[in-house]
């Protein structure tokens, strides 16, 4: 399969963050210093450069090497034409969430920080009017936060949001999933190959554990910031939308209550990465962090905000201050609330889903190619210099 | 402490470097009159290219071209060679420039000197001969190699016991310990820089261990253990002389890589690892040889029929830059790859006997901290006139050769004797055609400028 060539791609690459992708010279440095490339058997990243250069968009988008990527950025350190292989692969996922949206939003947020800061403002804004125009009796006597906002209600919301988020989401994934397994091949793989693969989603979705053999950076630190910070997010997830009515209370539970403590590891966990992760991308120290979008600081910006107002709401709400609780309450709605809605199906979140999808992906591919042993990357792999 | 001798002399050009090149500019000026005069900072002339096996594309023996030039610039009655002699400090003025030299002690007095070698065979002490690149071993005192010019033994006082034994060898008392450096002055109405190369360190990529192996080699190692007079006289490893069953070129190792500040390509890797393949599979016709490349540059002339013989003659050439070199059991390495041109099985870990590292050139001299000539961003002189291709920003100083940038040596030689030609028409014009209109006395003011 020839994909066609497009002279114009390099251009679509460079508004995904893709700078340097013209300074490639294709000696393979990168592939062969890369800890993760070789049982990927993808030849990433200069594959994927390679297919960028060349405009093979067909390619790219049957291509899984960017979501086999982790950016620990030996790559950008060791590339004699200082190319920067590791954001050109940041920009392929970007690119590649920009394509598999079927909206057109990703690619529009991911274009414009603009257009996503106004996405945000917006959402955040009908979150906040929705409130004002909607809540119920405000009590100011005691906290009574399932007055002011009654608990059935928001849940109900939560749900709503949860379905019309998993529904782009999942039909993004869809679009993945057709382009990475070839379209209408795609239905001739046996269902029972598609079951057996489900467990590696999970694992990799809850332990990201191909990372740890990324990079050279010792004990995999990045990695265990990471999977806190993905722990404090599923947990927040769990409270939020299936235990919201344990959890969003007027009761005051006493602090060892694990109501209280899992509402409050999951903020720290949720605070402390995305802060270490600010920091970092300020000082610009590891190659991960010395590019950063705007798409970046914005998710890093909304999340440690979320976790932030959602502590606060329970400050204030477990020392009686009722105006102060309903407040923030509204502040927290309209933040989570836009950052969840712009950032998981078209956003830097939308990875949650296409990294350990990726890894599936690759499996049921391995599983359904000819005994013969075909790699993942067999796709790349056919795209010699 | 350095006697000040307060000697000054003149001459019509001052050549730094006693290379290929310089001889090339020394014998041009010298055949047209000139009085020339070669500053060379070892203790013998002949530069890199007398240490060479053979050359590119003609296979010619090295020492074959480089001795005649040798031995003709040293009987030139034009030409004066100061051999292990540095350049402190090169001025301009209005009567030429004035170039200070350190001439370093030997502590052996050359006019004394036979080159009879009593004192090298007396000698008790050996080290590390820098010239075979550290393989063979060279005697605290020693002529430096056997077609050295000057022949006159040089003493090392790092490795000298201060036994005596030379100074009851030798037949004319020639050995002086007591020798101190000296600065003489010298007054140059144009200067030539063709002060070369050197490579850039061995174990500047971390990531290719030659820290870690002997059988990381430079390619001018390789040289030596090809010339028929090297230190084992044939290719052996390093490491515990084996005879070597897989050799590997990796290209590139110290040169279009910004990492380590070597963007530009040093422009004869790819011909001399080329070379040196040809030479290796003649010297082991059963061997593996391999080389690693980005490009091959063979743009000179009769180069690419000599990449294609290379080819034919069964070396393998894989495109694909080298990332890592690991050291394996055995003293083997390791070397990590990626087949570019292969669809598949592209990441490759090829175990090798050998590893040669195509390091960068860089200049060997940096004269923009003693002068006014002023370097380029890559650190080679600067050339600015395009129309006058070997002139310094300093009117009256030429550059040739590496010094300018990287090339091989047809290239060097060529400039050079384009430098002579620019430094020729150069004198002429300021001294010679002056020479005719003005007074032979010219008188002085206090500052120094010309009265009148």
């Amino acid at each position: 399969m020839a994909g066609k060539f497009n002279s114009n791609r390099r251009l679509a690459i460079a508004e995904f963050g893709g700078k340097d992708v013209d300074l490639c010279m294709n000696c393979g440095t990168c592939t062969t210093i890369c800890p993760l490339s070789e049982d990927s058997g993808g030849g990433f990243p200069r594959r994927v450069i390679r297919l960028i250069q060349t405009g093979r968009e067909s390619k790219l988008m049957e291509s899984l090497d960017p979501w086999l990527c982790y950016y620990c950025g030996d790559c950008t350190t060791n590339c004699p034409r200082r190319a920067n292989p590791a954001e050109t692969m940041m920009a392929a996922r970007r690119y590649l969430t920009a394509r598999y949206d079927w909206t057109g939003l990703a690619g529009l947020f991911y274009k414009s920080a603009l257009a996503e800061i106004v996405a945000i403002l917006a959402v955040g804004l009908f979150v906040t009017l929705l409130f004002v125009s909607l809540h119920g009796p405000v009590v100011l006597q005691r906290v009574e936060l399932n007055t002011f906002a009654p608990v059935h209600w928001v849940e109900f919301g939560d749900w709503i949001m949860a379905a019309v988020l998993s529904f782009f989401l999942l039909t993004n994934a869809l679009r993945m999933a057709w382009w990475v397994l070839g379209g209408k091949k795609m239905l001739r793989i046996s269902p029972l190959l598609y079951l057996r693969q489900v467990p590696v989603f999970f694992e990799h979705l809850f332990t990201q554990k191909r990372w740890r053999k990324c990079g050279s950076e010792p004990g995999g630190v990045r990695w265990l910031k990471h999977l806190l910070l993905v722990s404090g997010y599923l947990s927040m997830l769990t409270l939020v939308l299936i235990l919201l009515r344990w959890f969003q209370t007027d009761k005051i539970y006493p602090f060892y209550y694990p109501q209280r403590l899992w509402g409050y590891y999951a903020t720290l966990a949720i605070l402390y990465p995305t802060a270490d992760f600010m920091i970092s991308r300020g000082r610009k120290k590891e190659p991960i962090h010395l590019f950063s979008a705007a798409s970046d600081w914005i998710f890093l910006v909304m999340l440690f905000l979320t976790a932030l107002t959602g502590i606060m709401v329970n400050i204030f709400r477990v020392n009686g201050l009722p105006v102060a609780t309903y407040v923030i309450y509204v502040i927290h709605l309209s933040i989570a609330v836009p950052m969840l809605v712009v950032e998981v199906p078209f956003g830097k979140w939308s990875h949650i889903m296409y990294r350990p999808l990726a890894i599936y992906l690759a499996g049921v591919k391995r599983a359904a190619a000819p005994a013969a042993g075909k790699s993942t990357g067999q796709a790349a792999a056919a795209v010699a210099a | 402490m350095i006697a000040n001798a307060n000697t000054q002399r003149h001459v019509d050009v001052l050549i730094i470097g006693g290379g290929i090149g310089g001889l090339q500019a020394a014998l041009d000026l010298a055949d047209q009159g000139y009085q020339v005069l070669v500053v060379e900072r070892r203790p013998s002339i002949g530069g890199r290219m007398i240490l060479l096996s053979k050359v590119f594309p003609t296979l010619d023996c090295a020492s074959c071209i480089t001795t005649p030039k040798m031995a003709a610039a040293a009987h030139h009655e034009n030409i004066e060679l100061l051999t292990y002699t540095e350049v402190n400090s090169m001025t301009p003025g209005p009567d030429g420039h004035m170039v200070v030299l350190t001439r370093k002690p030997t502590y052996v007095n050359t006019d004394k000197c036979i080159g009879c070698r009593m004192c090298e065979y007396a000698c008790a002490t050996e080290y590390p001969d820098p010239l075979e690149e550290g393989l063979g071993s060279a005697r605290a005192i020693s002529v430096a190699f056997t077609n050295a010019i000057p022949q006159k033994a040089l003493l090392n006082p790092d490795y000298c016991l201060a036994c005596g034994l030379c100074l009851r060898a030798c037949p004319t008392d020639a050995i002086e310990f007591d020798q101190q450096p000296r600065k003489e002055t010298i007054r140059a109405d144009a200067v030539l820089i063709a002060s070369g190369f050197e490579l850039n360190a061995l174990t500047l990529k971390p990531q290719y261990s030659a820290a870690q192996s002997r059988n990381v080699i430079s390619p001018l190692t390789l040289e030596r253990l090809l010339a028929p007079h090297g230190p084992y006289g044939r290719v052996l490893r390093p490491s515990d002389g084996k005879i070597p069953g897989s050799i590997a070129f990796v290209q590139c190792a110290g040169s279009r890589d910004q990492t380590i500040g070597v963007p530009y390509c040093s422009r004869v890797c790819c011909m001399y690892a080329i070379k040196q393949a040809m030479l290796l599979s003649g010297a082991l016709p059963t061997a593996d040889i391999t080389i690693y490349y980005m490009d091959i540059r063979a743009f000179g002339k009769g180069h690419e029929q000599f990449y294609q013989n290379a080819k034919a003659m069964g070396i393998n050439f894989i495109r694909g830059k080298v990332s890592r070199i690991d050291p394996v059991d055995h003293d083997d390495l390791l070397v990590h790859v990626e087949l570019t041109e292969e669809p598949e099985n592209f990441l490759r870990k090829q175990r090798h006997d050998l590893v040669v590292l195509a390091q960068g050139m860089i200049p060997q001299w940096n004269p923009s901290e003693i002068s006014p000539v002023r370097l380029g961003p890559d650190g080679f002189v600067v050339t600015p006139d395009p129309a006058s291709p070997c002139a310094t920003n300093v009117p009256g100083i030429f550059v040739a050769g590496v010094a300018a940038g990287p090339k091989d040596i047809a290239d060097s030689i060529a400039e050079a004797g384009a430098a002579a030609m620019e430094a020729g028409a150069y004198l002429y014009r300021h001294h010679v055609a002056d020479m005719h209109k003005r007074p032979q006395t010219v008188a002085l003011d206090v500052a120094g400028n010309r009265a009148g």
